[in-house]
This record gives C-alpha cells, structure tokens and sequence, in this order.
C-alpha cells in the first residue's frame, strides 16, 4: 500500500464528499427554517441539470458560464414550488408533507421522461473538465470545483443567515413563526426564501456536477439518498453538519468500496449513520 | 372470433399448398383461422423503450409470414401465411408484464386460458421469463425466448421451453475464445483479466460465468473482480482496485450510466488496460458514443448481431432496411434476435401442421435452420435437450472513429481491429 | 378517548363490505387480471394494516417497512428450499422471524425521533437489501424459486385457479383488521396512541415507551413477514429487488398514508382505490413509455396531500353520517 495510492484515495472521498455535501446544504437549509424534509431534493438536481445540459446542446453554452442563470432559474422554481404547494401544506403533519413532496418527487421524474425521454445526456469538453496532477495524485478539475463552490456557499450561507437583516428574520421565523410575525417578519416570505436559497444550493451543485455526471431522469436519486444521510448525520438544519457530513461519507464510500468490497460500499455509510445517531440523537451538529 | 382450435389431419405438404391455393382463390374468407402467438414484453416503465424495439421485430416477423415479399429470399416471405397449416395467419397478442415477475405469470396465465394462445414468446427480463415460463410448463404450452439470457433458464429442464439467443455463460466463453484467437493471431500475449460487473442478475452471472472458464482456457489468470452497486454515484474506488490489480484486459458488465461514468474515469485516472471488453450493448451504445466523444473509441462490445453483417448476408439488409423503414430507427441485437426466435417459431407451427401443443413442441424440438436462412451470425438453429439453441456464435464489435465496426470474426470482420488501444489522450 | 369504534350502522356497513369481498371472485368469473388486482389490493391493505400499527398508532413513520415483507417472503422461500417444510410452518415462520428483526431494529430507532427516525428505518432497510443482492446463500441478485408442488391446500400453491389465493388473502386481511379493531380498544392501543401524542407523559406514568413501541413494531413487523410470505407462495418466486425493494417500503407507508393515518378502514380504502388506479393508468395510459401514467398518479398524490392531509378517510368521513372512527393525528 503505497502512501501515494492512500493521498489519492482520501483526496478522490473528498472529492466526492463536497459535492454531496452541496446538494446536502440546500436540503438542511429548508429543514432548518421550517422543518421540512424535500423528498423531491434529486429532482430539483435533475431538472438543474438539464437545465445545464440543455443550455449546453442549444447555444453551447458551458456550465460553468451558465451556473449563475441556473441558479437563479432554481431560485425562482423554488419559490414557485413554495407558493403553490409547501405553502398548502404547512399546517398538516409530518406524514402529508413527506407524500406532498414525495408526489412532486414522481411528478417531476415522470415529466422529465415525458419530455427528454430515458436517454442519457452528457456535456463534452466542459471548461471544468480534465485533471490536475500534482506529485502523481490526480485532481479532478470538476471535483476541485465541487470543493471551491460548496466552501464559497457554505460562506455565504452563514454571512446570510447570521451577518444580514434578512439572515436574522429566517431564524426568527424558524424559531418561532407567531411570535416572529407579532414582530412585523413575514414568515410565510422568510419560507419562500428559504425554499428559494435551497433550490438555488441545488442549482449550483447541478451545474458542477453536470461537468462530469450525465443527466438522466432518475439522476436524482443516485445522489440524494446519501444527501438525505448526510442531512441527518450532520443534524437535520445544519449548514455545517451538512458539510463535515457530507464529506465523512465521501471519504467512507471509497475507502470502504477500496478496502472492504465495492458491492456494499454504502453500507458501511448507513452504519456509520446508525452509531451516530445512537451516540447523539441530533446528529453531529444539530440543535439539541 | 372462433374459439376452437382449428385442427389439421396431417396431411402432406402438397396438399397443404393445394388447400391454401384454395383459400386464395375462394379470397380471404375461407382462410384457415389465424394461429395466436402471445408475447411477454414490458411495454410501461424504465425499459418500455426496449421492450417496443423488441416487439417490433417480433411485429417484423410476423408480416414476413402473414404477407408476401416476394424480393425476400427467406422462409415464408415469398407467401402468405403458414402453408402447412392451410396457409393460416399468425395472430400477435402483445401483454406488457411491466418487468414484473409477479405480473409476467399473472399475464401469461391471462393468454394461455383467457386468449387461448398457441404458444408464448418472451420475455426480455430473464427474471420474468423464469415465472412466466413456469406457468407455461405447468399448463403444456410451448414457450420460445429470443432475447432473455439467463443461463438458469435452460439449466431447470424444462420440457415446453426453449431459447434461440445464447446464454450468458455462452456469451462468457466467446470472450476467452477471442482472447486466445488474439493470441494467437497478433501475439498479444494476454494473460491476466480482471471483471467488473454490476450488482444485479446479469451481471452476477456474467462475472460467475467467467471464474469458471479460467479451467478451461487456462492460458488466462484472473487479476481482480470488481462489483458494484447500480447506481452508484462514483468509482473511483473501483477503478483504484483496478488499478492495482493491472490487469492485462478488462471484461465489462454494466449498463448505459455506469458505462458511461467508468470510462470517464478510466480516463481521469489514465488506466490504460489493453483492452476492454463488454458484454451487452453500453459500450457502443449512441447515449455512450455521444457523452464521450472521441473517448467512446476502442471499446470492444459482444454483440448478437450488426449491420455490417449485410456484407455477407444480403438479408441481414433488407430486413434491417425493413425495420427501419417500419419503426423509424435501426435493427439492433435485441429485436434481431426476438426477430430470429419468431421465424423459428414460425417453422415450428408450420411443420408442426397443428395447434396442437404437443406437436407444435415436438417441432421445436426438431427445429433445424440453416445460417443462410435467418438474419443473426449463427450456424444454425437446433436445441438441446434443455431447449437451447447450441448453434449460436458472438461476435465483436469495435467502435472507431465513432462508429462500431464488426471486428471479429476476423473472416466476417467489416474493418480491421484496434489491439492494443492507445493511450487515453 | 372513546374505544367505541363503530356504531351499529358502521358495524353493518362493514359486514355488508365483507359479504362483497367474498362474492367478488364470482362477480368476476374468469378474468385473471382482475382477479389478480383484487388479490393485490387485499395484500397491500394487510401491510398498509401492519404499518398502521406503528406508523398510525405508535406515530413512529417508517419507511423501511419493506425489509419485513421481504424477510416473510425470504423465509417462507428457504424453508421451503432448504427443509422441504410445509408452507404453513413457512407462515408461521415468516411471521415471527420478521416480527423478531423488528424487535431488534426497534431497539437502536426508538431512541430516535422524526426524521432521524424515518433515515434509520431507511439506511437500514437498504443495507439489508444490498447485503442480499450479493448473498450467496439467499440466491443472491438471482433469486431463488419456489419448488413447484401439486396444488392444493396443503401445500398453499393453486396454479390453475388462483381463486383460493384471493380468500387466503382476504381470510388474513379480516383476522389483521380484527386485531386491529381489538387493539384499538385495548389499554394497549389506548398507550400507543398517548406515546404518539404526549411520549413524555406517558413515560412520566410509569409505562416505558420503548417496550409499547416495541410491541407495536413487533405486530407491524409480523403482519408484513406475514404479507410477504403470501406473496411468496403466490409468486413462487423471490429476488432482492422484487421483495426487499426501496419501492415496496415507499408504497406500503404512501398506502397507508393515503388511506388515512391511525385509522381502521384507511389502508384498506387506499390500496382499493390507488391500486386500481396505478394497474389501470399503466395498462391504458403508459404503452408509448413516457410515463404518463405516474404524471397523474404524481399530481395525485399532491393534490391529497394538499386538499386531504388527513388521507382519504377524512373524504370518507365528511360524508359518513355514523361516528368517527380515528383520532386526527398531531403535527410532528
């Protein structure tokens, strides 16, 4: 065992674990401001990348020039999924916000296939592709970008929600809704924010990851199961427990899939997971 | 329509001309009842797709027999209709079991009692050929697959099932018996070969079928075997174990998505084996030569069947040029081979001169096909005691600049094959 | 709350609902499909039953209830192949093993709360799943099949006509409501409710949460082993995908959901309506492959969720002139 092969593989986990960690970020944002799971979190990542990919084959456009108009579009599908559903839902329990969302979740699937069909698409010769080599450890550009943009939207995360007026009226809101209102904060905007924010997280995680994964319309899924386990590992509402969340499961999927068998390399994960929770209900991060 | 089933005293093939010559000439009203054939296809869902390809070529099969194409120098294409049962019409009933095996017997229960179907084809999955098959034996049908791979299937000594496409374990040993051939002709030198495969059935069987043949062609070592989950997000630690295992080729089963993520990080990670060799279509699909551009050339891909067999076999054009005229896009090894397990059907109900479950599986049994006579690369058509087709041969195709050749055989080969590949660029 | 469930009109509804089902084959003479879709409806209402006791009752949201209809189904399966036992062991079997993982996953989720709940009833539903899909012993990704035996009671198999199968079905769909009829007006039904409601209160009584929770999902547990070892003597065949599946898990909680959370009728009205309606969408909407059938059945879902959050009891009982029959279910 080389310590060559050893930095690669840690350097590849990481890799992975911050795009993980940014699709993550978006989900934990929403459930952080108003307690709700997205179940339809991987299609918002679908639909941003065929957002992408779409820009792409029309106007070869790159991801990377794109990325801000994408972000934005998800901002704005966030509010609209807000305002004419979530919204609908907010005084109901905890079972009819999962179905509503989950209902999205195969809406959303079947009209992607409606319109694009099964195929798999995929953006060549993206900026952002290609590798870095330094000292025979291989960086893969699009995941050296996955880093750069999941630490720049944690940052900015936290200087919106803890340094601006606007940050401190999401966490009225998500503390406390009535009494938030009594104090002149639109809840109901502050949500809708929220939902725009996480989407936009989406969008960003979408337009990067298009760089190198192809868009299909079941992509979603392949991601978000492991963003969901990142949530909860890092504590449901949890920007940084997101983070560290994400990339812990980053670095275990390839050292598990490399040391202990590549056929049940997420398993490991889902214990991981398990012991966490055992040891400290909240998850890593979350607010006790 | 008539519920009885129309049957036939076994009358010689000249008096069979004579009544169908009647039938025409009294016009299709006094025509022999159709012969209904269902089909077991998932027509909803992920594979719908697939699964209407495949039944197109059953379609295909059907208008060649039921209709006259007198250009077509093929069975039953110069008539109209099965002569040796009056000149009868093959009725298609298409069932959509969704992938489902649950819904796969529940459908062909539904056409053997409810539709009074002569005979089943099917079934795409293996999985759902496995439980529809069995409905079939238990109820005295005869059941012909094309195109589900299984290698249990024929292994459950079944007496009303037979299968026309090769196994996967056959499919397995047609890449050793490449490699040797490569050996030998390009002094290649290839000793170790690592499998990668994916998580499921297919794969699974793939990779068990290769471990055995190592006894076999023992010139051969195994380097590593690599599964993996379907879909997975990432293989950098597959390919990490790959790469430490440096095998000399790289044996392949996987589907469109993961075809396409581990080429691109074969590439990433410059892994250069010498070849790769893929069973199933991934590897020279339009989706994989599309995402990766030039990076989809060199793959070597098992195939059934390819257009470039036309060369050789005038057939093999008209009857992709048929398809695509039809359907609105290429003939590939799927509905090639649903095509192919149709005709001999067709045989089997022709000589068989009945409906008759019995003797139509008699005829299956006795089934006899010439290579000149069908579309696939084959020498033939005959089944074993199990019900396989034992004549079958792969082939390998090649993609280079950005179109797949057929590569191999080297006697049927439409272009030249590319061993060792480059280096990624 | 009152443990009376049903007045005597409800009472008469449902035997009159009863004597339906059990005419219904005859209704539908020899039509395999539809046979069939009715045999499905009554085994998703059995796990929508079996995943109310502890997702309605107790209120703890599993969606990982799959891994216990597979482990039935599993087990039925390798006592068959294995010790050549009869199939009625198999049920018995497939009941109590799966009832006892329960159990045992009870024991680490139930310290957990909602969502962290939901993700561990989750991540392990779908380790077991992979674990299996490479399992040599339990036949891998390749599944094992049932010995074909002759048909017949004894042996649970019926291959020409499938009729028995449906009053199997619907024999352990009337006994599972009973239990369930029974357990609403237990003390512990009473218990359960309260831990859903008020957990610390309960625990402040002196009763322990985590041994109710525990029963419930013991009972859960053995109703999906029970349902999954039916649907194995009726397939006659198993595979990870096909039994232990993520889909199967999200289907029986959507079910039971749909059907109205914590209350008697409501997986049985979810299943008879949402299976009905995915059968018949994908039969005549979905032949071009582009999914138009779950467009609907997507839009569907929201629009319950939306305008019924209470599922599709609560229509039910705005209509139902006799008395409630569920206690509505809190936020969270």
């Amino acid at each position: 065992m080389s310590e060559q092969l050893i930095i690669q593989l840690i350097v590849s986990g990481l890799g992975m674990g911050f795009i993980f960690a940014l699709i993550a970020i978006g989900l934990t944002l929403i459930y952080g401001v108003m307690n709700v799971v997205n179940f339809a979190h991987g299609e918002f990542l679908m639909l941003g990348m065929y957002a992408s990919y779409l820009a792409y084959a029309t106007w070869g456009a790159d991801p990377l020039v794109t990325l801000p108009f994408v972000a934005a579009a998800m901002f704005l599908f966030g509010l609209m999924v807000y305002y004419l559903l979530i919204r609908k839902v907010l005084t109901g329990s905890m079972q009819s916000q999962i179905f509503a969302t989950f209902g999205l979740m195969v809406f959303l699937q079947a009209l992607a296939q409606f319109f694009m069909g099964a195929d798999y698409f995929a953006v060549q010769n993206s900026y952002l592709s290609g590798v870095i080599t330094l000292g025979g450890v291989i960086l893969p550009v699009p995941q050296v970008a996955a880093l750069v943009g999941s630490s720049l939207a944690t940052l900015v995360l936290y200087g919106l929600v803890f340094r601006t007026g606007v940050g401190r009226q999401l966490r009225a809101a998500s503390q406390d809704a009535q009494a938030a209102s009594t104090l002149g904060i639109n809840a109901s905007g502050m949500y809708a924010l929220a939902w725009g924010i996480g989407s936009a997280c989406v969008g960003v995680a979408a337009s990067l990851l298009s760089n190198f994964y192809y868009v299909f319309p079941r992509v979603g899924a392949i991601f978000v199961l492991l963003a969901y386990v990142a949530v909860a590992l890092g504590g449901f509402g949890s920007i940084h427990g997101a983070l560290v969340a994400g990339l812990l499961i980053g670095l275990l999927q390839v050292a598990s899939g490399f040391f202990i068998s590549s056929e049940l390399k997420f398993v490991p994960v889902y214990m991981l997971y398990l012991i966490v929770v055992l040891l400290r209900p909240r998850g890593l991060f979350g607010k006790m | 329509m008539s519920r009885k089933r129309f049957r036939m005293p076994k009358l010689g093939y000249a008096s069979a001309i004579a009544i169908a010559m009647v039938g025409l000439a009294f016009g299709p009203a006094s025509a022999a009842d159709p012969v209904k054939v269902g089909a077991l296809y998932p027509l909803s869902g992920q594979v719908a797709k697939s699964g209407e390809d495949t039944l197109n070529g059953i379609r295909l099969a059907i208008d060649i027999v039921n209709n006259r194409h007198a250009d077509l120098k093929m069975p039953f294409a110069a008539g109209e209709g099965l002569p040796g049962l009056g000149g009868a019409k093959i009725e298609l009933i298409a069932a959509d079991h969704q992938g489902s095996p649950e819904i796969g017997a529940a459908e062909a229960e539904r056409l053997i009692v409810q539709r009074k179907v002569a005979a089943l084809i099917g079934a795409f999955h293996s999985s759902v050929a496995a439980t529809s098959s069995q409905v079939a034996e238990r109820m005295g049908t005869p059941y012909i697959s094309g195109e589900s791979e299984a290698s249990t299937l024929t292994e459950r000594g079944y007496k009303w099932f037979f299968r026309t496409t090769p196994s996967s374990r056959t499919q397995a040993r047609d890449f050793f018996t490449f490699l040797r051939d490569i050996n030998k002709s390009q002094n290649a030198g290839v000793k170790t070969i690592a499998v990668v495969h994916e998580n499921t059935l297919w794969g699974q069987e793939f990779q068990k079928s290769v471990e055995g043949y190592f006894k076999e062609f023992s010139e051969f070592k195994p380097a590593i075997m690599v599964g993996y989950q379907q879909g997975t997000a990432d293989v950098t630690s597959e390919v990490q174990k790959l790469i430490a295992a440096k095998p000399d080729v790289v044996f392949h089963a996987s589907y469109d998505a993961e075809a396409i993520l581990f080429a691109r990080t074969y590439k990433q990670f410059n892994f250069n084996p010498r070849a790769v060799l893929a069973i199933g279509a991934a590897f020279g699909s339009s989706a994989f030569r599309d995402a990766l551009g030039p990076d989809a050339n060199y793959f070597f891909v098992r195939e059934h069947w390819s257009r470039d067999l036309a060369s050789r076999n005038p057939l093999v054009g008209q009857v992709g040029k048929m398809y695509r005229d039809r359907y609105g896009k290429d003939m590939d090894g799927t509905p090639a081979r649903a095509f192919t397990a149709m005709m001999v059907l067709a045989d089997a109900l022709n000589r068989a001169g009945s409906t008759e479950p019995e003797k139509i599986r008699a005829a299956l049994a006795a089934t006899k096909i010439a290579p000149s006579d069908m579309i696939m690369p084959w020498e033939g058509v005959a089944f074993d005691k199990t019900g396989q087709n034992t004549l079958t041969r792969g082939i390998f195709v090649q993609t280079l600049d950005g179109v797949p050749k057929m590569t191999w055989p080297a006697d049927q080969a439409a272009a030249k094959l590319v061993f060792p590949r480059p280096a990624w660029r | 709350m009152p443990s009376r469930v049903t007045s005597p009109a409800g009472l008469a509804a449902l035997l009159l609902l009863l004597a339906v089902l059990i005419a219904l084959p005859l209704l539908i003479g020899e039509r395999p499909f539809e046979l069939r879709m009715a045999t499905v409806i009554l085994l998703f209402a059995i796990m929508g039953q079996g995943w109310n006791v502890l997702g309605g009752y107790a209120g703890q949201v599993s969606i990982g209830h799959g891994l216990y209809f597979g482990l039935g189904a599993y087990t039925a399966v390798l006592l068959a192949v294995r010790l050549d036992l009869s199939p009625w062991i198999g049920l018995l079997a497939g009941t109590l093993f799966p009832a006892f993982c329960a159990v045992l996953v009870g024991i680490p989720c139930f310290r957990l709360r909602g969502h962290y709940f939901v993700i561990a009833t989750l991540v392990v539903a779908e380790s077991v799943f992979q674990i299996f899909t490479v399992w040599e012993w339990v036949g891998s990704a390749v599944g094992i099949e049932m010995p074909v035996k002759s048909e017949g009671w004894a042996n649970f198999q019926f291959h020409r006509d499938k009729t028995p199968y449906y009053y199997i079905a619907l024999a352990m769909l009337v006994l599972v409501t009973a239990g369930k009829w029974w357990l609403h007006r237990s003390r512990l039904g009473f218990i359960l409710r309260a831990i859903r409601d008020e957990e610390e209160a309960v625990r402040s009584l002196g009763f322990s949460p985590q041994f109710y929770k525990s029963v419930a999902m013991a009972i859960s547990g053995g109703i999906l082993g029970a349902a999954g070892v039916f649907h194995a003597q009726y397939v006659l065949f198993v595979d990870p995908f096909s039994v232990l599946g993520l889909h199967i898990s999200v289907l029986v909680a959507l079910f039971a959901i749909m059907g109205g959370v914590g209350t008697l009728a409501g997986p049985i009205l979810g299943a008879a309506i949402l299976v009905p309606m995915s059968e018949y969408s994908r039969v005549y909407l979905s032949g071009s492959g582009r999914n138009v059938d779950l467009l609907i059945y997507g839009a569907l879902i929201m629009l319950i969720a939306v305008y019924r959050p209470d599922g599709l009891m609560g229509l039910w009982q705005r209509v139902n002139p006799f008395r409630r029959q569920s206690v509505p279910v809190r936020k969270g």
